[in-house]
C-alpha cells in the first residue's frame, strides 16, 4: 500500500480541489473570480446557455445639417469585423454577430452577467481623441481691471477665525504663524464676483490633483493665481487657493505674503509696507495647471492598439501605431513637447480622451517620429492595458452606432432540448459504466470509478482556467471521453490475455498497462498534435469555432492519458493488494474461464 | 478468421458506400449550406398565448422550416431565424403559427434579413486546418512506426482512413440534404472534426497491434501478422465503438432535437471508423505489400471480364 501512498495523495488532492472547484457556485480569491449561476458554474457558451441579444443601428450622421445619411454595405462589413475582434479578444465568450437589413447589427453574448461591461466594450459612439497637454499655461484675467481694486494695504491677519469660514483658508500654511503678513485687497462689488470665480476654479483644480495623488498617480501642479504688486519695488509671485483668505464675507481678501527670495523668510510687516507703499497697483494672472490642445489626431488615424509586456522589464504596456498622417501629427507633437521640455524644464503630456473622458495622459521621453509608440504606467496591470488597449481600439468603430434594443437571450440550442439531452447524455453514460463493469468485473468498476474522477477533473479545469463550453467544446470532451474509456478498455483486454498466460495478478496489471501503453500514446499524441495544427491554423485563419474544439480535446485527452495511465492503473494495484484478489474471476470478462484455450486456438488458425 | 484474404470485399464495400455519395456531392447541389452559412431572415414574434420552444419548434418544421433557431427573448416572445423569407412566406407562416399555437393573435416585432453568422471563408479555412493536421498526423505515424518495414504506408493507410470516413459521412449528408432537405451548419463542421479524431485514434489501436506482431515474428507473411493483429484487436475494437454507439444512440432518442444532426454525423462517423481501421487502412497494407492494384491492372488488361 505504501509504495502507491504518494501517487494516490496526489490523485485524491486533485480530485477535492476539482470537488471544490465545482461545488462551489461561484470563488472569488482576491482578484481570482471564477463562476457564476450556470449548472457547476462552468461558463457556457451561447448555443448552451444564451446571454444578451442586443441591437445597434448605424447612427451616421451630416456634421452639419445632423442628418441621418445612408452607410454603405463595406462600412458594416467592417463595422461587424471591428467589433468581432474586439469581443474575441475581450475574453468574453464567442458572439453571435449578424447584419439585419441594411444598418443594424445583432449582437448575441454568451452569459454576459454585467451588460454594460459588454456595452462599453461593444463602444458605442466613442471619439478618442489624443490631446497635447501643456502645463502651466498663463491666461490674463481681464475681467478684474484697475477699476475693479479698490485698495490694497498690508496687514496682519489678526483674526484667524475670520479665517475659518472656508475649507481653504483653515489649512494656512504653518509658514506664517500667528499673526501673518498679507495684502488685504479690496475690491468692487462686481470685481469680487469675478475674483471669486478665478478661485473656484483654482480651488477645481486643487482639488483634481489631490485626488489624483490619492489614487499613485502624477497629477500637473494645480493652477496658480499669479500676482504682480506695482509699489515702492515690483513685487511678483505665485499664490496658491491656500494662501488667499475672505476677510469676513466682504469684499476684501487676504493674500499671504511671500517668503523673501534671499533669506527664505517671511517679511515682518514693516518691511512689507514699505515694499508695497501706499500708491500701489495690483494685477492678476492666472497660471492654469494645464491646457488640452486639440491637435487634430482622433481614433481614426490610429491603426491598432494592443497590450503586450515590456520586452525588458516584463512590465505590461499599450502598444500604439499610427497610420500615415497620424504618424506624422504624432511625431510633430512628441518633438513640441520635447523641444519644451528641453527649453523650460516643462513636461508636457498627451491626453487621450474617449468621449471627452480622461482616459490617461502619459509624458512623452524622446520624439517619436515612426509612428508607433508604448505607453508605460506605475499603476498597469495586465488587465488595465487590455482595457486601455480595447477602449483605445473602440476609438476606431468605422461608424458611430446606438443601442435600439437590448434583451436576454436563451441558449440556441434551446434550454427544453439541451435539458432532454444532458439527461440522455448522462443515462448513455451510465450505461457505459454499467457495460464496463458488467464485462471487465472488477476492473470495469475501477476504471468507471477512474472515468468518474475524470469527468471531475477536466470539468474542474475547465471551470478555472476558465475554458467556455460550447457544443464544439462538448463534442471535443465526448472524444475524450471515448479515448478514455477506449484506453481503459485496452489495458483490460491486454490485462485479459496476460491472465490467459498464467500470470500472477499484479503482474498480469503490470505488464498489460505496459503493453497497452504504445498504443494509448501514440493515439493520444497524434490528436494532441492534430489539435495543435488546427489551433494554430483557425488562430491564423480566424476560424474560432475550430479553435475552441482544440483547446477544448487537447485538455481533454491529457487529462485522459493521466486518468487512463495513473488513476485506473492506481486502483488497479490497490485492489489487487487487498482480499479482492481470492476470486480471479472478479478479475476477467464474463465467460473468461474457456479462454486459454480458445486464445490458443485462433493462434493456430492465423 | 479470416480478414486479410477478403479484402476484395473490403474495398468493394467502401467503395459501394462511398460512391453514392460522391454522385452526389459533385453533382449539384451538392451539400446543402445551413442558415449559418447562408443568413437568412430573423423575426421576432410576440405570441398572445402561452407558448413554448418545444411546440413552436415542431410546428415551424411542420411548416418547412426545420432548420429555424429559436431562442427565447422573453416569455412567449421568441427570436426565429430561418432561411431567406420573402414577404408572403413571412405572413403564411405567421397566419399558420396563429392558427395552431397562438388563437389570440400572434404580434410580429420585427423582420429583418440577416447575413450569416459563419463565413463561407471559415468553412474553406477549416479544411485548410484539417489538410495541415492529416499532414502532421502522417508524419507522425511515420515516425512512430519507424522500427518496422516501409513505416512511410503506415501514415498513408492511416491518412487514407481517415479521407474515407469524412468522405463517407460529407457524401451521406449529400445524399439526405437532396432525400431529406438536411443542411449542414457549423455543428456539422465540428462534428467532422470529432470524427477524424476518431478515425485517428482507432486506426493507431489496430496499427500499433500490427507494429508490436511484426518484430514479434519477424518471419511471418505481412498478410498473416495482419490477420491476427486484426483478431487480437477486434474485441477491444467492436467494444469501444458499441459503448460510443449506445451513447450516441440513447441521445438520439431520447436526447432534444436540435443536436440530433450531429450526433448522427457522429453515429455514422463511429461506424465508418471502426469499419476503416479494420477494412482500409490494415488492407492497404497487405494490398501494398502483395502489389494488388498492380495484379488488377495486369488481369484487367490481360482477361477482358476481370472483376475485382
Amino acid at each position: 500500500m505504501r509504495r502507491y501512498g504518494r501517487t494516490v495523495v496526489i490523485i485524491a488532492v486533485l480530485v477535492v480541489l476539482a470537488g471544490l472547484a465545482l461545488g462551489f457556485q461561484t470563488i472569488n480569491i482576491g482578484n481570482f473570480e471564477r463562476g457564476s449561476d450556470t449548472p457547476l458554474g462552468l461558463s457556457l457558451g451561447l448555443d448552451l446557455q444564451g446571454g444578451s441579444h442586443l441591437v445597434y443601428e448605424a447612427d451616421l450622421r451630416d456634421p452639419e445639417t445632423n442628418e441621418r445619411l445612408e452607410v454603405t454595405e463595406d462600412q458594416m462589413e467592417s463595422l461587424k469585423r471591428t467589433i468581432e475582434r474586439r469581443v474575441n479578444s475581450s475574453g468574453l465568450g464567442e458572439p453571435i454577430i449578424q447584419l439585419l437589413d441594411s444598418d443594424r447589427l445583432l449582437i448575441q453574448l454568451p452569459g454576459v452577467t454585467d451588460p454594460e461591461r459588454a456595452k462599453s466594450l461593444i463602444g458605442e459612439t466613442a471619439l478618442l481623441e489624443f490631446k497635447h497637454r501643456q502645463l502651466a499655461v498663463p491666461r490674463d484675467i481681464e475681467e478684474i481691471t484697475q477699476d475693479d481694486v479698490l485698495g490694497i494695504t498690508v496687514d496682519l491677519l489678526a483674526d484667524p477665525d475670520a479665517a475659518t469660514t472656508t475649507a481653504a483658508a483653515t489649512s494656512t500654511p504653518a509658514a506664517v504663524d500667528d499673526d501673518p503678513v498679507v495684502l488685504m485687497v479690496e475690491f468692487s462689488e462686481s470685481g469680487v464676483i469675478e475674483f471669486r470665480t478665478v478661485l473656484d476654479r483654482l480651488m477645481g483644480s486643487f482639488l483634481t490633483a489631490s485626488a489624483q495623488q490619492q489614487t499613485g498617480r502624477i497629477p500637473p501642479v494645480p493652477s496658480l493665481l499669479n500676482v504682480t504688486v506695482e509699489g515702492v519695488q515690483q513685487l511678483r509671485f505665485d499664490a496658491t487657493v491656500l494662501t488667499i483668505a475672505p476677510i469676513g464675507t466682504s469684499t476684501t481678501y487676504a493674500i499671504g505674503f511671500p517668503v523673501d527670495s534671499v533669506t527664505g523668510e517671511p517679511p515682518t510687516i514693516e518691511e512689507a509696507r514699505s515694499q508695497v507703499g501706499d500708491e500701489a497697483k495690483i494685477f492678476f494672472t492666472e497660471i492654469q495647471s494645464y491646457v488640452d490642445e486639440d491637435i487634430g489626431l482622433t481614433g481614426e488615424k490610429l491603426s491598432r492598439a494592443f497590450p503586450s509586456q515590456h520586452g525588458g522589464s516584463g512590465a505590461p504596456i499599450v502598444n500604439i501605431e499610427f497610420d500615415d498622417e497620424g504618424t506624422r501629427i504624432f511625431g510633430k507633437l512628441t518633438e513640441d513637447i520635447v523641444i519644451k521640455q528641453e527649453a523650460t524644464g516643462q513636461s508636457d503630456q498627451i491626453a487621450i480622451f474617449l468621449d471627452d473622458e480622461e482616459l490617461i495622459s502619459p509624458v512623452v521621453q524622446t520624439a517619436i517620429t515612426a509612428g508607433t509608440a508604448i505607453i508605460q504606467g506605475r499603476d498597469f496591470t495586465l488587465e488595465r492595458v487590455r482595457d486601455i488597449s480595447l477602449l483605445l481600439e473602440s476609438g476606431r468603430l468605422p461608424i458611430p452606432i446606438t443601442l435600439i434594443q437590448e434583451r436576454d437571450v436563451d441558449a440556441i440550442l434551446g434550454e427544453d432540448s439541451l435539458a432532454k439531452s444532458v439527461v440522455a447524455g448522462a443515462v448513455g453514460l451510465g450505461l457505459v459504466l454499467l457495460f464496463m463493469t458488467a464485462y471487465y468485473r472488477l476492473p470495469g468498476l475501477l476504471a468507471s470509478i477512474a472515468l468518474i474522477i475524470y469527468a471531475t477533473l477536466v470539468l474542474g479545469i475547465f471551470k478555472m482556467l476558465p475554458v467556455t463550453l460550447t457544443l464544439s467544446g462538448v463534442a471535443a470532451a465526448i472524444l475524450s471521453i471515448g479515448m478514455a474509456v477506449d484506453a481503459n478498455i485496452l489495458i483490460f483486454e491486454r490485462m485479459k490475455d496476460e491472465l490467459r498466460a498464467g500470470r500472477t495478478l499484479l503482474s498480469a496489471i503490470n505488464i498489460g498497462f505496459d503493453r497497452a501503453w504504445p498504443a494509448i500514446r501514440d493515439g493520444n499524441v497524434s490528436t494532441l498534435i492534430t489539435c495543435g495544427i488546427l489551433f494554430w491554423f483557425a488562430d491564423q485563419l480566424g476560424a474560432t469555432i475550430v479553435q475552441g474544439f482544440a483547446a477544448t480535446l487537447a485538455i481533454g485527452v491529457v487529462v485522459s492519458m493521466f486518468s487512463a495511465i495513473t488513476i485506473s492503473r492506481t486502483l488497479l494495484r490497490l485492489a489487487s493488494m487487498t482480499r479482492l484478489t481470492r476470486s480471479l474471476t472478479w478479475w476477467t470478462p464474463s465467460g473468461a474461464s474457456g479462454l486459454p484455450q480458445q486464445a490458443t486456438a485462433a493462434e493456430q488458425r492465423s | 478468421m479470416d480478414f486479410v484474404g477478403k479484402r476484395g470485399w473490403f474495398f468493394v464495400t467502401s467503395l459501394l458506400v462511398i460512391a453514392p455519395g460522391i454522385v452526389f456531392l459533385i453533382i449539384a447541389p451538392g451539400l446543402k449550406p445551413g442558415i449559418d452559412f447562408t443568413g437568412g431572415s430573423a423575426v421576432t414574434l410576440e405570441f398572445q398565448d402561452d407558448v413554448t420552444q418545444t411546440p413552436l419548434r415542431e410546428e415551424l418544421a411542420d411548416l418547412g422550416y426545420p432548420d429555424a433557431t429559436i431562442q427565447k427573448l422573453e416569455s412567449n416572445t421568441f427570436f426565429i431565424r430561418t432561411k431567406e423569407l420573402s414577404g408572403a412566406a413571412k405572413e403564411s407562416m405567421i397566419a399558420s403559427l396563429e392558427s395552431t399555437l397562438s388563437p389570440s393573435g400572434v404580434l410580429e416585432l420585427s423582420f429583418y434579413l440577416v447575413s450569416p453568422v459563419v463565413a463561407s471563408e471559415t468553412v474553406l479555412n477549416a479544411v485548410y486546418a484539417v489538410l495541415a493536421a492529416a499532414v502532421g498526423i502522417f508524419f507522425y505515424v511515420w515516425w512512430a512506426f519507424r522500427n518496422v518495414p516501409s513505416p512511410f504506408r503506415y501514415g498513408l493507410a492511416a491518412i487514407a482512413a481517415l479521407v474515407h470516413d469524412a468522405v463517407i459521412v460529407i457524401g451521406i449528408f449529400a445524399i439526405l440534404g437532396v432525400v431529406a432537405d438536411i443542411e449542414v451548419g457549423t455543428m456539422f463542421l465540428i462534428a467532422i472534426l470529432t470524427v477524424i479524431g476518431y478515425s485517428v485514434n482507432d486506426t493507431i489501436v489496430v496499427f500499433d497491434r500490427i507494429r508490436e506482431n511484426v518484430l514479434t515474428y519477424p518471419n511471418r507473411e505481412l498478410a498473416e501478422v495482419v490477420n491476427l493483429s486484426i483478431s487480437e484487436t477486434i474485441g477491444r475494437s467492436l467494444n469501444t465503438s458499441l459503448t460510443l454507439l449506445f451513447t450516441l444512440m440513447a441521445m438520439i432518442l431520447f436526447g432534444g432535437a436540435t443536436i440530433r444532426e450531429f450526433l448522427l454525423v457522429l453515429l455514422v462517423g463511429v461506424v465508418a471508423g471502426t469499419y476503416s481501421s479494420i477494412g482500409l487502412a490494415s488492407q492497404l497494407l497487405v494490398s501494398w505489400e502483395y502489389g494488388d492494384l498492380r495484379r488488377i491492372l495486369g488481369r484487367r488488361s490481360s482477361e477482358a471480364a476481370a472483376t475485382a
